[in-house]
Parts: C-alpha cells; sequence; structure tokens
C-alpha cells in the first residue's frame, strides 16, 4: 500500500483522561451558574438604573450596558485578568477573573432584556393602574412585573445557553475549565484529534438538551395579549 | 485583519447557509433532517472549541496543514452560516401561506412565487438579525487571536507583552473595538426600526 500510514485512532488515551475532562465539565457547570447569578442580579441593578430619574444614574448604567455590549467578551475577560490588577492593586485568581468579566458581560445583556421586558408591557395599564389608586410601586409589582417575567424568561434562557458556550473563552486565561483541561491533555498525550472530537462532542451532548428547553420555554411562555 | 476577517467569513456563511435553510425546508425527512444536524452542531459548540478543532486536530484527518487564516475564517464562516439559515427559514417561513397559495393560483409557478411573492418580503424581514448577527461575528472574530491569527487582538496582546504595557494596549483595543462596533450598533438598531415594527 502506497502513501502515508493510515491513521490509527486511540480512544484509549481519551478514556485514561476521562476524570480530568469530567472535573472540567463539572467547573463549566459551576463557572456557568455562578455568571448567570452574578449577570442576573448586576443586571437587575443596571436596568433599574437605566430607568433612573437622575441623568447621571442613567448615564453610568448606559456606559456600562454598552461599554461590555459593544467589546468582544476575550477582551473584556484579558483585560479584567491583566489590567484590573494594575488599575486596582488587587490580584484576582483567573477563576475569579473569570467569573468577574463573565458576569458583568452576561450582566449587561440581562439589563437590556428586563428592560425591554418591563417597556413591553402597555403604558396604559401603567397609566390606568395609576388612576384606580395604586403607587407607582404597586403598579411595578402587581402589574408590570407579573406580565414582564414572562417575557423575560425565553431570552434570559437563551443568554444562559450563548454563556455555558462562553465559559470555553475562560480557558484563555488559565481557568481550568473543560477546554482547558482539554488542551492540556492534548498536548501531554500529542492526541489532538481524538480529545478534541471528544470535547466537542461533550459540549454538544450538554447544550443541545439546554437549547431544546430553551424552545419549550419560546412555546410556552409565547405573549399573550 | 479584523474587518477582512470578519467580511470574509461573513460573505462565505451568507452563501452556505442559504442551500443549507433551503435543505432544512425540504419535504425529504432525512435532507431536512441532516440539514437540522449541521445546524445544531455547530450552535450547540463554542466557536473556541470549533476554531482549536479545525485549527489543531482536522489537519490529522485530513493530513494537510492549515494556515491560521484559512483555519479561523473557514470555522468562523461555517459557524454563522448555522445561525445565517435559521435567519433565512424563519424570514421564508414569516411570510404568510395564503400568499403562496395566493400566487399559486394566479399561475406563478412555485419558483416565481419564491422569486417575486416570498423572497421581496422576507428579505427586509431578514436584514436586522442578519445584522445582529455580523455584529456578534464581529466581537468573535478576536477569538482566532487564540490559534495565532495576527488581528486586533493578537497584535494587542502581544504588544503588551513587549512593551509591558498591558493597561494601556488592553484598554486601546477595547476602545477601538468599541469604537468599531457602535457605529453597527446604531445602523443595526435603524434596521429594526426600519424593518420590524409592528
Amino acid at each position: 500500500m502506497g502513501g502515508p500510514p493510515r491513521y490509527t485512532w486511540r480512544f484509549d488515551v481519551v478514556l485514561e483522561n476521562l476524570p480530568h475532562l469530567l472535573s472540567g465539565v463539572s467547573l463549566t457547570c459551576a463557572l456557568t451558574a455562578l455568571c448567570m447569578l452574578l449577570g442576573l442580579v448586576v443586571g437587575l441593578v443596571a436596568a433599574i438604573c437605566r430607568l433612573s430619574r437622575w441623568r447621571l444614574v442613567r448615564g453610568i448604567a448606559f456606559a456600562y450596558t454598552e461599554a461590555f455590549r459593544t467589546t468582544p467578551l476575550l477582551v473584556q475577560v484579558v483585560w479584567v485578568f491583566y489590567v484590573l490588577p494594575i488599575l486596582t492593586g488587587v490580584t484576582l485568581t483567573a477563576f475569579f477573573s473569570g467569573l468577574v468579566a463573565l458576569g458583568f458581560n452576561v450582566g449587561a445583556f440581562m439589563a437590556e432584556i428586563y428592560r425591554a421586558g418591563i417597556l413591553s408591557v402597555n403604558p396604559g395599564q401603567t397609566a390606568a393602574g395609576l388612576a384606580l389608586g395604586m403607587t407607582p410601586g404597586q403598579v411595578l409589582r402587581r402589574i408590570i412585573l407579573p406580565q414582564a417575567v414572562t417575557r423575560v424568561i425565553p431570552p434570559m434562557a437563551t443568554t444562559w445557553v450563548a454563556l455555558f458556550k462562553d465559559t470555553a473563552i475562560l480557558s484563555a486565561i488559565g481557568v481550568v475549565e473543560l477546554m482547558f483541561r482539554a488542551r492540556e491533555i492534548a498536548t501531554d498525550t500529542y492526541r489532538p484529534l481524538e480529545i478534541f472530537s471528544v470535547v466537542a462532542l461533550i459540549y454538544f451532548l450538554l447544550t443541545y438538551p439546554q437549547s431544546l428547553g430553551v424552545n419549550y420555554l419560546y412555546r410556552r411562555f409565547r405573549t399573550q395579549e | 485583519m479584523t474587518v477582512a476577517v470578519t467580511i470574509a467569513a461573513m460573505a462565505l456563511g451568507a452563501a452556505v447557509g442559504l442551500p443549507v435553510a433551503l435543505l432544512r425546508m425540504s419535504r425529504i425527512r432525512i435532507v431536512s433532517a441532516l440539514a437540522g444536524l449541521y445546524i445544531d452542531i455547530w450552535r450547540s459548540t463554542p466557536l473556541l472549541v470549533q476554531l482549536i478543532w479545525v485549527f489543531y486536530a482536522l489537519p490529522i484527518l485530513v493530513r494537510h496543514s492549515m494556515t491560521p487564516l484559512l483555519a479561523g475564517v473557514v470555522t468562523m464562516a461555517f459557524h454563522v452560516s448555522a445561525y445565517l439559515a435559521e435567519i433565512y427559514r424563519a424570514g421564508i417561513l414569516s411570510i404568510a401561506q395564503g400568499q403562496r397559495q395566493a400566487g399559486l393560483s394566479l399561475g406563478m409557478t412555485p419558483f416565481q412565487v419564491m422569486r417575486r411573492v416570498v423572497l421581496p418580503q422576507a428579505v427586509t424581514r431578514m436584514l436586522p438579525p442578519i445584522g445582529s448577527q455580523f455584529i456578534s461575528l464581529f466581537k468573535d472574530s478576536a477569538l482566532v487571536s487564540l490559534i495565532t491569527l495576527q488581528e486586533l487582538m493578537w497584535q494587542a496582546q502581544s504588544l503588551a507583552a513587549f512593551t509591558m504595557r498591558p493597561l494601556e494596549i488592553l484598554t486601546a483595543a477595547a476602545v477601538i473595538y468599541m469604537i468599531l462596533t457602535l457605529p453597527q450598533a446604531v445602523l443595526v438598531n435603524y434596521l429594526h426600526r426600519r424593518y420590524l415594527a409592528h
């Protein structure tokens, strides 16, 4: 037979390193959950600030959301890891830098989702509530939020899935999640084809059910006026 | 380089996405399932994983090494093609079925209905999401620095290391991205208002 020898697949290499990959998976999942939690809180604060009466507060919240939405996530992650310590004098571990960068990134997108949800409720309903003698706080809590929540849930779920995939970027600053483990093992074993293929498959198997869940949420909470 | 890579990948992705969208809408089950699988694979894995796979793993399989530029553009193009295929499909399906039937009953061929009735309306509905997709791709292009393609982010990181001035250089890189992305975002907002105001 001519030509170069056939490639011999060595999936036993993957099997041997499976525990390392799985520890990466668990960190990927934990990071997604923590970043989402941080993003939900930061996003809510930013959304409320953007609806504030004071111009300065609105301006700061606007600058925050736009800065995070118009720059690449990788730039933000690298900036928080390498630049923020110079500015603040506080050195963060790769894990916390990643958590902060990704959490604030999600926060900026969440702020816009909250805001769109609140603004999507017909302003006539606010007027009606006020006319009935409710306070603005009551209107927000009893009329607007219950309707806004169902509109916010589907895009929130989309953000979650995007976040899950984006955690792979944190491997660039050395957070030992799934992608970092994969690159480590691929270098150690000289088996990038097997390792990266399996890792892509792992990401697919973890993400695909989440996408199905998101589709379900979109059907379930289709806007009823 | 960042701009060129994004435009090249977008153009290629737009061309690949169209047949994928049409195959996805095929009446033959297996064809539409395969197109659906293609879309789901690209949409359910991180772009970084795809880049690394194409750059480090694929060459072993095809026994042919790839330049970072080729790997970067091809991967981004296929990645975005999956999203564009879904945008095309949603746009075409958003045109009411009644209009198709009206066209057919007027004696137009299915092809004429597609070209003269469905597509002119679908295109305006597709433009805003395509614009959003372009912005995402533009920002995602920073990831190709990780397979050593020398675009804006790669230059910034190597300069930061070389000059030992990460604060200034990386901040400048972030500002450049912001300045480049903001006008695109304004344009996309305009497209949304212009074509999707209901």
